[in-house]
């Protein structure tokens, strides 16, 4: 089995004048091809710090990564890849048109190929009528919107998004799970980070929790929650059981 | 590779949609204003002391400039956040330093090309002339130094933020500039420990006199001869070359966590 991300005893710490934090610890992380992959968690939990480490932007203290079969140390491990950032921002002297340019041309796709691509994002995200402002003038769900198609130019195996939904209103969440689900009918692999469990329960097909940097439960998330149980309140009671006694962490 | 241009066109774009060039009209309006002011102070406005002046603000608008615009663009990826976003994308660390300094450089360039536009039409209109190729030499050599400039000031960009990274390549750059082509006449008066330090100072930083051809314009000695023309090119590319290496050394392994949006 060749997975899309792979970790291997993943470990990540950083250093601040309070000492030593150890934000992620032994991550054995597998996910298949053509999964939609929830990974979930507390606030602090180390979500956003292992995508961090997946695309590179961190390199781990212990332990390695691959994407596609790639060391994520490697930029050619991002040539497939699409990335929504937690807090997404662009240049926000380009209209929304010029970024999807912009990024496409990282990609190497240019000329028509590229015309073609960018009309047909825009569409997907409902961004065709406003594609020419500024994103200055864009709302914060334009925002997210616009962040998502400069994500997905490059016609992405992988996507990884952190908190996808954030920001957006109900239509908004609605066509991302559309979305979701549209990329996984394409055989696409998308492994993202949400708080909405609800949300997570109505496209995962497999997920993670993720509770004070180490993960504690993997699997599909058929074999994880049983049937007649919400994914909430198995969520509750996973990390209810974690949390150490008067632990006051974020 | 492919990846250095867009990031250098965006660089530009950047600084002329948020209404930076209005930095230049008001550094022209200034340069104006002082060499068309020169009469009043009794230099009576010869065309030598017009072209004089007009190179010297040429240099120092365009120092100010290159430091400026460099010192803002890789702390501001991050304080924007932006830089998730583009590493993300198979960009190279290295492509992204390179682009950044492309970017920069070349704004920088034009901003310098409209200056010595401004000084020439001054100069023609008080009846003068600037000679046409010792002029296009010296602009040659002036780009070269602006890439010196923003070259350094990339590398302490890397790892501090904008005020921080300004303020050194300023200092460094002013000493450059001016305590540099002086201290051989103060080596030979002082021993011992200032000295030293004098010396190691000449070696260290870059020699921007080499590259100031302003008075081979104003003075209309002809052209420089182009084997040493050449020398000097090839010594800017060294410390072009030098400098973009250390910041890319700096900038490839810093990790970009939300921590660093802080900064
Ligand atoms: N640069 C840093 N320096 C120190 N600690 C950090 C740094 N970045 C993250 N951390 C810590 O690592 C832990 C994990 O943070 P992370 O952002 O990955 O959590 P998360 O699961 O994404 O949380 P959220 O749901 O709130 O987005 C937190 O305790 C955080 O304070
Ligand atoms: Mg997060």
């Amino acid at each position: 089995m060749s997975w899309v991300i792979e970790t291997e005893k993943l470990g990540v710490s950083f250093q601040t004048r309070q000492g030593t934090v150890a934000a992620l610890q032994d991550i054995n992380l597998k996910v298949e091809p053509g999964q939609v992959f929830g990974f979930i968690g507390p606030n602090g939990a180390g979500k956003t710090t292992t995508m961090h480490v997946l695309l590179g932007f961190i390199t781990p203290t212990t332990g390695s990564a691959r994407l596609l079969g790639t060391d994520v140390r490697l930029p050619l491990a991002r040539q497939h890849i699409g990335f929504l950032p937690e807090h997404p921002d662009t240049y926000r002297f380009l209209s929304g048109r010029e970024l999807l340019q912009f990024t496409g041309r990282l990609f190497g796709i240019r000329g028509r190929d590229l015309r073609r691509r960018i009309d047909s994002m825009l569409e997907e995200v409902d961004m065709t009528a406003t594609a020419d402002r500024r994103i200055s003038t864009y709302s914060r769900g334009m925002l997210q919107r616009i962040c998502l198609a400069q994500a997905l130019i490059n016609d992405p195996d992988l996507v990884i998004l952190d908190e996808p939904t954030g920001g957006l209103d109900p239509i908004g969440r609605q066509q991302i799970r559309a979305m979701i689900a549209g990329l996984r009918s394409r055989g696409k692999t998308v492994f993202f980070s949400s708080h909405e469990l609800s949300e997570v329960e109505l496209v995962c097909d497999s997920m993670a929790i993720l509770v004070g940097g180490r993960v504690v439960v993997q699997g599909k998330l058929a074999d994880v929650v049983k049937p007649g149980q919400r994914l909430e309140s198995y969520f509750m009671d996973v990390v209810r059981s974690r949390a150490p006694a008067g632990a006051t962490h974020a | 590779m492919n990846t250095i241009f867009p990031i250098a066109y965006v660089v530009w774009l950047g600084l002329w949609r948020r209404k930076d060039a209005y930095v230049l009209l008001i550094l022209m309006g200034a340069m104006l204003l002082v060499l068309s002011s020169l009469n009043v102070f009794g230099l009576g406005g010869k065309v030598v002391y017009i072209a004089d002046i007009g190179l010297v603000l040429t240099w120092l608008f365009s120092a100010l400039l290159a430091v400026q615009i460099m010192a803002r663009e890789l702390p501001a990826e991050q304080s924007r956040g932006t830089i998730h976003v583009l590493l993300a994308k198979p960009v190279t660390r290295f492509a992204l330093v390179l682009g950044k300094w492309l970017g920069a450089w070349a704004a920088v360039s034009v901003a310098t090309l409209v200056f010595y536009g401004t000084v020439a039409v001054l100069v023609y209109a008080r009846g003068g002339h600037l000679p046409g190729p010792a002029t296009a030499q010296a602009l040659g050599l002036h780009i070269t130094a602006l890439a010196i400039i923003t070259a350094i000031t990339l590398i302490f960009s890397t790892r501090m933020n904008h005020d921080a990274a300004a303020a050194i390549s300023l200092i460094l750059t002013g000493a450059a500039f001016l305590v540099i082509p002086r201290i051989p006449e103060f080596v030979t008066s002082e021993t011992g420990f200032t000295a030293g330090v004098m010396l190691v100072l000449y070696h260290a930083l870059p020699h921007f006199e080499l590259f100031d051809l302003r008075q081979w314009i104003i003075h209309d000695f002809g052209m420089v001869a182009w084997p040493v023309y050449t020398q000097i090119l090839l010594y800017g590319l060294a410390w072009i070359t030098g400098c973009i290496l250390v910041a890319w050394m700096t900038f490839r392994r810093r990790h970009f966590s939300r921590g660093d949006r802080m900064l």
